[in-house]
């Protein structure tokens, strides 16, 4: 490790950080094997929770450091072969660091409601152990300086939300949840790598600072920039669930919550990081801002309306993630990465919230379907408040983080390109819609079968929430710290107006549009029809199904017969020429010495004969 | 000491079907017996391949240790052995991997000296192969491992075994051939009958010559590799044989196909790969693509990792033909993840095979189960899997980084295309750890039968597959522990192959 004299400890040993989630995950496999049998399961959990306390208290001596001397960078040699040469290298800029604090202090807090949401899970130890390696992999991404590394963790990211997704193994749907997220991912990360090698081959440099300063020089043809570009944006439009591969964010919400947390607030916030850092390679590749434009627009607008036709409980929450995200792709694409990191923190602790509030939900009625839910408001007040307070944040109405992203987002986006200023609003609009039609429908209304007996859930899930709750409150002073007051109020009167008013008139549909529980499906067929259309999420499901999965099926087939057909039969075919051939010629002897020797002496003639023109 | 390192496991062969103390009327009994003896002596030739590590000088490109003495002095034949940073990893491997092999040859029905003795003859010939410094003895312990290996298969295999064996023995037979052909030709033609390794005799040939004399050598290397169409012996071969000679034939054994491809293809006519190079680099791409797609449509787990190994040998031609110094590196790199992680499925999917009698990926489900299932087993498989699919911090990502990389500057639509290969592997593996270990246990056709309770397995039998994928883990982590052996090596392999032109492909 390169140690300077110059770096204070904390920051010396900022490399620690990630480690902490991977010791973690270490300490907790001899009880997830079950060769630690006697002290039941909670041990490696605390522990967990331990390192990352550790991790955010570490981070937050990090953070003070760089807030005060400026970002720093640590790094050490790994690998170095020839003309390649990969380095650990960490950057310590205060985007990366808050980050960082963002996603240990997250993970910190659904640890601690894992402990009460997963209270008689029989695995819980293997689930601490896979929740400290999510937490490793997303601290090793967004502190990351170099593009092969982030390439690196996000792939150890991709595997660590597979094994999560898919950790209540047995259920049907979430093997094809996690398979879904794996392959999903694994498309984008293939693409990464091809960008992340031919970027290393041309450039010879990993480091993001190297490679800025090469792609400056402009050598590239606009082909092979563009090419490059879709790449390096591939591997980000999986990571944050985005169109055309959202489709996993939603099925995965199969998985265990707490997990399900993490994967709404920070997952999403990794793969949004690594994009905002590769953005200054894309400057000769518009093509690609294009195409990260299309694909925020279509999210965002696709993913709010599809939310809206959701009945469970935890897909409503996920489809407008893929929604805010899509915001967040069309501020990285319009070049203002500041604008970008507000939303992106403002929507995960928010959403964090919700998800938690949503958790309370299912664990103490074990419902997910919000037409069996009704009136949890009076039973269950704390999670009520939850629910509220994360609406509030990340909806633009009240003076809460949301409200303060959005009224900026409105007054820069429209200064660079005004089209995009409606699918802000649009988007905040069919969220706070969203946001009402669940909550009435979940926590207004006279209390169902399912909710009669439905209590307050447990302290441990409730402590984290509520610290949350406060968090969320208080996000306007936090985002402050990142960029100055002024900065952040630093929008006109009518951005204010506009934002608030799309909220409201999506607060007002919400509250007014007519819910039947036992007829949440419309009978009005052409109704019906835009509802089912929205509840399959357009059918994209369908669509992959019959294209993609089908080409591939098609080529293994034909690939499968070809090897038993043709290459196996022509094998055969020469086994048996050869065999036949040996019969028939045993009857052409005629048994005479003189024949036997003539035939060996033109054998080897001819042998030699061809020998000698072949090689001369 | 080379030869000490060869004639241990000869002489072990011997003593077990010599040594009256082994055998015995009850036949556990004997396997016991055969078996420990067989561990003690692969351990001591494994301890004694690592010892190797402390005379080498990872610095020098040459052949380092070399033993000379006379074979046939009236022809000039020298039986000489040497050891460089190109065949080093390979016999540590051969090491531990036919200790992994030993160790998990549990049940021998019949005759289990022979079968010992025989996977003893396996191991000595594959490290005669690998440290040959002659033509000829080269392609002597290379026909020489083809017996115990079909007598493994056709005596000890599954209930197809007649056919599989036979096919593997008249197709590598074949390979054989040509690769003698070769030798002689090269010897023929260039006058000099010592069968020595020098890339200087065949400058002295044209390239009409060269090439054929290569392509010759390619297909015979080819067919052992295997690469596409010379393949369909390795499903057949796999899906007979029993577990411990598949982790055999996987880990090590094709390896001397990749390895002849590097030492004896590139290495001797270099001026001929470069000019074939674009050609091989297509060859390796469809072989990639092949074998994945074709390893999506099998439903035998065996039959799908068999398939593997023909997609990702196919990166070792792409590195080869780019013959870059990462790519080489990136070649080998991939010789020994791909061996350790394929000993790794192999064991796993014996593991399965063992306790519900099939490997039909319709049949198997929900495998984890904590307490009717496998779930070391399958914690194992999902290690391997993910390896093989390239998972960062894990031995096969950093071969195919360095070979990606290193082959992108030569034939980049080639590797781009290789790397399509890389996202079906995990569709692939996926697929089957998604089915036989996700979801509800099943292990008989018709799931709604009530699943019979599948014995746990010992831990012992599961160390070989633990440390294993430990070794695949700190590959992943230390990559430096493998690069640093051999990278003189194959820097200088790749000096010979700087007339490698970037194009085409």
């Amino acid at each position: 490790m390169l140690l300077t004299p110059a770096l204070s400890l904390p920051l010396q040993t900022a490399w620690l950080i990630p480690l902490y989630g991977f010791a973690g995950m270490l300490v907790s496999l001899p009880w997830a094997f079950g060769w630690f049998r006697r002290d039941a399961h909670r041990p490696p959990a605390y522990l967990n929770i331990l390192l990352t306390l550790l991790a955010v208290v570490h981070g937050s001596l990090v953070l003070r450091e760089v807030m005060a001397n400026g970002p720093a960078l640590i790094g050490m040699p790994w690998l170095t072969v020839g003309d390649l040469n990969l380095e650990i290298s960490f950057s310590l800029s205060l985007t990366n660091v808050s980050a960082l604090e963002l996603i240990t202090g997250l993970s910190l807090l659904s640890q601690i409601y894992s402990l009460g949401y997963l209270d008689k899970e029989w695995a819980l130890a293997r689930f601490f152990a896979l929740l400290g390696f999510f937490e490793g992999a997303m601290s090793g991404v967004v502190l990351s300086d170099s593009l092969f590394q982030s390439y690196f963790l996000l792939e150890m990211l991709t595997l660590s939300t597979y094994l999560l997704v898919g950790f209540w193994y047995a259920q049907p749907l979430v093997v094809t949840a996690a398979r879904d997220a794996f392959l999903t991912k694994r498309v984008g990360d293939v693409m990464l790598l091809m960008s992340v090698v031919a970027l290393t081959a041309w450039s010879g440099v990993t480091s993001f600072d190297d490679l800025y300063s090469w792609s400056a020089q402009d050598t590239l043809t606009p082909l092979a920039a563009t090419l490059l570009g879709l790449g390096l944006v591939a591997g980000p439009t999986g990571k944050c669930a985005q169109f055309p591969m959202h489709l996993w964010l939603d099925e995965a919400m199969e998985g265990p919550n707490p997990a399900s947390i993490l994967r709404n607030s920070v997952v999403v916030t990794c793969g949004a990081i690594v994009l905002l850092k590769v953005m200054p390679l894309l400057q000769h590749a518009p093509v690609t801002l294009v195409v990260l434009q299309v694909i925020g627009t279509i999210s965002a607008i696709g993913g709010s309306l599809v939310s809206i036709a959701q009945v469970d409980i935890k897909r409503t929450l996920s489809y407008s993630t893929t929604a805010y995200l899509g915001l967040v792709f069309i501020a990285i694409s319009l070049q203002v990465p500041v604008l970008a990191l507000l939303l992106l923190y403002a929507h995960a602790v928010s959403k964090a919230l919700l998800s938690m509030s949503v958790g309370g939900v299912i664990a103490s009625t074990n419902c997910q379907d919000i037409t069996e839910l009704g009136g949890l408001g009076s039973r269950m007040p704390a999670t009520t408040g939850a629910f509220l307070v994360g609406g509030a944040g990340l909806v633009g109405l009240l003076p809460l983080g949301g409200f303060l992203c959005l009224a900026q987002a409105v007054e820069l986006v429209g200064a660079r390109a005004v089209v995009f200023v409606p699918v802000f609003l649009i988007t905040n609009a069919l969220t706070a819609l969203n946001l009402t039609r669940v909550f009435r429908l979940v926590f207004l209304g006279p209390s169902l079968a399912k909710t009669r007996r439905a209590a307050e859930i447990n302290w441990q899930m409730a402590l984290p929430m509520v610290a949350l709750t406060v968090i969320v409150v208080l996000t306007p002073f936090l985002l402050i710290r990142l960029e100055s007051l002024d900065g952040l109020l630093a929008f006109p009167f009518w951005a204010a107006a506009l934002v608030v008013s799309s909220g409201a008139a999506g607060l007002l549909a919400g509250a007014l549009v007519p819910l039947n529980k036992s007829w949440s499906r419309s009978l009005n067929p052409i109704l019906r029809w835009f509802q089912d259309l929205l509840a399959y999420d357009f059918y994209t499901e369908r669509f992959y199904r019959v294209t993609i999965v089908n080409v591939v099926a098609t080529f293994s087939q034909l690939a499968g017969w070809f090897d038993r057909n043709v290459v196996d039969g022509v094998l055969h075919g020469l086994a048996r020429f050869s065999l036949s051939s040996a019969e028939g010629l045993k009857l052409s002897i005629s048994g005479q010495t003189q024949s036997y020797v003539l035939t060996v002496i033109g054998a080897i003639v001819l042998l030699l004969m061809s020998l000698s023109w072949v090689l001369q | 000491m080379l030869t000490i390192l060869l004639l241990i496991p000869f002489l072990g062969a011997l003593l077990i079907c010599v040594l009256p103390g082994v055998d015995s009327s009850d036949n556990s009994a004997s396997v016991g017996r055969s078996r420990t003896f067989t561990l003690v002596t692969l351990a001591v030739q494994c301890l004694l391949s690592f010892g190797l590590l402390i005379p080498f000088s990872a610095v020098e490109p040459g052949q380092q240790l070399v033993e000379i003495l006379p074979w046939l002095p009236q022809m000039g034949l020298e039986f000489s052995l040497g050891v460089d940073g190109l065949s080093l990893p390979l016999v540590l491997m051969n090491g531990v991997l036919c200790l992994v092999a030993a160790a998990a040859s549990r049940s021998v029905e019949n005759r289990p000296r022979v079968y010992f003795a025989l996977l003893l003859v396996i191991s000595g010939a594959v490290n005669g192969a690998f440290l040959a410094q002659n033509l000829l003895l080269f392609f002597l312990f290379y026909e020489l491992e083809l017996i115990p290996l079909w007598l493994l298969i056709a005596i000890w295999g599954g209930a197809n075994r007649a056919y599989a064996s036979t096919k593997f023995l008249i197709v590598t037979a074949v390979s054989g051939v040509l690769i003698l052909a070769a030798f002689l030709g090269i010897a023929l033609v260039t006058g000099s009958v010592d069968f020595g390794i020098r890339p200087i005799l065949t400058t002295q040939m044209g390239l009409t010559s060269q090439l054929v004399l290569m392509t010759c050598l390619l297909i015979g290397f080819g067919i052992k590799i295997p690469l596409f169409p010379f393949h369909t012996w390795l499903p057949d071969a796999h899906t007979e044989a029993s577990t411990p000679v598949s982790v055999l034939l996987a880990g090590v054994l094709l390896k001397l196909g990749t390895y002849g491809l590097l030492r004896f293809c590139l290495g001797l006519f270099p001026e001929a790969w470069s000019v074939a190079a674009p050609w091989l680099a297509g060859w390796a791409a469809v072989s990639v693509l092949y074998g994945s797609l074709a390893a999506i449509a099998q439903t035998d787990m065996k039959r799908m990792v068999a398939y593997s190994s023909v997609g990702h040998m196919g990166y070792v031609l792409l590195a080869a033909a780019a013959a870059t110094p990462l790519a080489l590196i990136g070649a080998l790199f991939q010789m020994v993840s791909h061996g350790l992680i394929s000993a790794v499925l192999f064991l796993a999917v014996g593991v399965v095979y063992e306790r519900t009698g099939t490997r039909d990926l319709n049949v198997l489900r929900g495998l984890l189960n904590p307490q009717r299932g496998l779930p070391l087993t399958g914690t194992l498989m999902i290690i391997g899997v993910m390896a093989s699919a390239g998972i960062p911090g894990m031995a096969g990502f950093i071969s195919e980084f360095l070979v990606f990389k290193g082959s992108f500057e030569m034939f980049p639509v080639a590797t781009l295309l290789s790397m399509v290969g890389s996202g079906l592997t995990a569709v692939y593996f996926l697929l089957l750890v998604n089915r036989a270990f996700f979801g509800r246990l099943a292990v008989a056709p018709g799931a709604n039968q009530n699943p019979k309770i599948l014995n746990q397995v010992p831990f012992a039998q599961q160390i070989p597959a633990l440390s294993m994928s430990l070794l695949i883990l700190l590959l992943g982590v230390v990559p430096n522990l493998l690069v640093g052996l051999s990278q003189p090596a194959t820097a200088q392999l790749s000096e010979l192959a700087t007339l490698v032109q970037p194009g085409g492909l």
